[in-house]
């Protein structure tokens, strides 16, 4: 593995901030915004709720995804992302616990690339982790609805590849300035859940996890080292996702009150504390009150 | 089984009583509007406006094309603003609701054909290569009037939009990245913002402005006004609904000009503030 920095100053295996948001969407039953740095997806989900005859299915919940794109209408390969999602998503729920229900998840991108540069976001469509960020916020918008449920949860990180002379040189979490430069990559999917067996590798505070899905691809050729090398490296990334997931989920109450338009700057802002503080107060004011 | 619509019987006979006596069920007066809150995103040109519970993401993007033939010296503009089930599981992909086709005429109507951007300082090189704009509305909650909230975040994105410079010599067409010179902004004629009154079927009950998700599945008709702060009337949208005299509507009219001022200040001042804070680095 290569140990030269990165264009952001990054080791090959350093992940940018994560930041997850429970948005609070009034609509839906739960919503989340997940982001590696400026990368991010929001991700609703409704359900189980009524489902229209001619999509009923007898023995378990019928799963309506659609993706969106951040510009324009959802073409081609929004479609194609969200039957893979579909597909990711059908092993990890229990959807034989609500038969003839709807669950639906609606997932939007929130960033493009280099949108305002005049170049156009035609043609980039989704990148790799623009695709695990989507996985990422569909996984905490289900814990947050806690309506369906789960056999673990899903934590997906993007592998980039770059040339390299003598080995293969990948590296985790692509930024966008580093797409353009990249030979070939992809997202790796890992279902987190204590039902699977315990392997001798993993850590005791993280439940076994899995692979589930890839879409690794490379312009060269590569054997199945590199792929096992990918999947290796994205995996300590994905066991960093779900510890980020954990303890978000702790904060969930608070963050969405937090104002619009702290968002892109750092998700922990002091403003959140002192109204962290002053709505704790406020509801023990309102506690004795109420004694009668 | 399927439920029966909303809202139940004594949701109804609350608000109709309680908006008899002009009291709204937010503690809103009946003309006064949720306040605005706007976040801009990175990006110039992401703007993501919220209406108290109602949220509505803009965006637009802008690429060079080759203008159709009938038009060689004007840029394009094209509007997407399909609504998904994030903004309410009663919106279904693929089949536009009424409220779908109202905002998408309405935003059609206020942010295109009022001439909001001069589409001739889009043009580049006459006959070959325009500017076409594309701004992409998301509704992500609906809670009640996303059509005023929907016009306010297209024309802020368009206001915060800067398009990459553009070198002209002879034929030959250089673009900027705004890394190399600072991008430009959009020329806009004037600014219209849309506001939306209800009207209920008790005659003795006035309009509320900016109505919540109840009200509007309650109100027997609603008017909407596009206008800007200079006074000028853009849209007047009144698609059937209650009757109204022709002196009940200039006095509403005379309400959202001054709806239009306040919302034209707080534009401008979130703007300001937004590229204060914003560096635009050129190399």
């Amino acid at each position: 593995m290569s140990t030269t920095t990165r264009s952001d100053g990054r080791t090959y295996d350093q992940l940018r901030d994560i930041m997850i948001v429970y948005e609070g969407l009034d609509g839906v039953d739960g919503s989340a915004r997940f982001g590696f740095g400026q990368t991010q997806s929001l991700t609703s989900v409704s359900g189980p709720m009524e489902v229209r005859p001619n999509l009923e299915q007898p023995s378990q919940a019928t799963l309506d995804i659609s993706v969106r794109p951040l510009v324009g209408i959802a073409g081609t390969d929004s479609k194609a992302l969200s039957t893979n999602l579909k597909a990711i998503l059908a092993p990890a729920l229990f959807l034989s616990h609500h038969p003839r229900t709807l669950i639906q998840i609606v997932g939007q991108a929130l960033c493009g690339t280099e949108s305002g540069s005049g170049l156009g976001s035609v043609g980039k469509g989704w990148n790799a982790t623009l695709v695990a960020s989507l996985i990422n916020a569909t996984s905490a918008a289900l814990v947050n609805a806690s309506s369906v449920p789960m056999k673990g949860v899903i934590c997906a990180v993007s592998v980039g590849r770059f040339p390299s002379a003598s080995a293969a040189t990948l590296v985790l979490d692509p930024s966008e300035a580093e797409l353009p430069h990249l030979v070939g990559g992809g997202c790796f999917a890992f279902l987190f859940s204590s039902a699977l067996p315990l392997t001798p590798s993993s850590p005791d505070e993280l439940p076994p996890c899995s692979l589930l899905w890839t879409n690794y691809t490379s312009s060269v050729v590569y054997d199945d080292t590199e792929l096992r090398q990918a999947q290796a490296l994205a995996e300590e990334g994905a066991r960093k996702v779900w510890a980020a997931m954990k303890e978000s989920v702790s904060n969930m109450e608070r963050t969405a009150q937090c104002p619009a338009f702290n968002r892109f700057k750092s998700a922990k802002t002091e403003s959140r504390v002192k109204k962290d503080t002053k709505n704790l107060s406020e509801s023990e004011v309102d506690d004795d009150k109420m004694e009668i | 089984m399927p439920r029966p619509p909303s809202p139940s019987i004594p949701e109804k006979e609350f608000v109709y009583g309680a908006l008899k006596e002009g009291l709204r069920v937010d503690g809103r007066l009946p003309l006064e509007m949720r306040t605005p809150a706007l976040a801009f995103g990175p990006e110039l040109g992401w703007v993501e406006c919220s209406l108290g519970k109602t949220r509505v993401l803009a965006q637009v993007d802008a690429k060079m094309v080759k203008p159709p033939p009938e038009r060689p010296l004007e840029g394009i503009i094209s509007i997407h603003s399909e609504i998904s089930p994030m903004a309410s599981s009663d919106y279904e992909l693929g089949r536009p609701s009424d409220e779908e086709v109202t905002i998408t005429r309405m935003l059609d109507k206020v942010l295109r054909r009022s001439d909001v951007v001069d589409k001739e300082s889009l043009c580049v090189l006459a006959g070959q290569r325009v500017w076409h704009l594309r701004l992409t509305i998301h509704c992500l909650a609906d809670a009640g009037n996303m059509l005023d909230c929907a016009c306010l975040a297209g024309v802020v994105a368009l206001k915060h939009f800067r398009r990459p410079e553009v070198e002209v010599v002879g034929e030959e067409v250089t673009v900027h990245h705004p890394s190399e010179r600072a991008p430009v902004p959009l020329s806009m004629h004037h600014t219209p913002y849309c506001l939306t009154f209800a009207y209920f079927p008790d005659a003795s009950t006035k309009p509320v402005l900016d109505p919540t998700h109840l009200e509007q599945r309650l109100s027997a008709g609603m008017l909407s006004i596009a206008l800007n702060a200079q006074r000028e009337l853009c849209v007047v949208q009144k698609a059937g609904g209650v009757p109204l005299a022709a002196d009940e509507i200039l006095r509403i009219v005379d309400v959202a000009v001054d709806k239009a001022k306040e919302l034209d200040k707080l534009v401008e001042q979130r703007l300001k503030e937004d590229w204060a804070g914003r560096t635009v680095e050129v190399r």
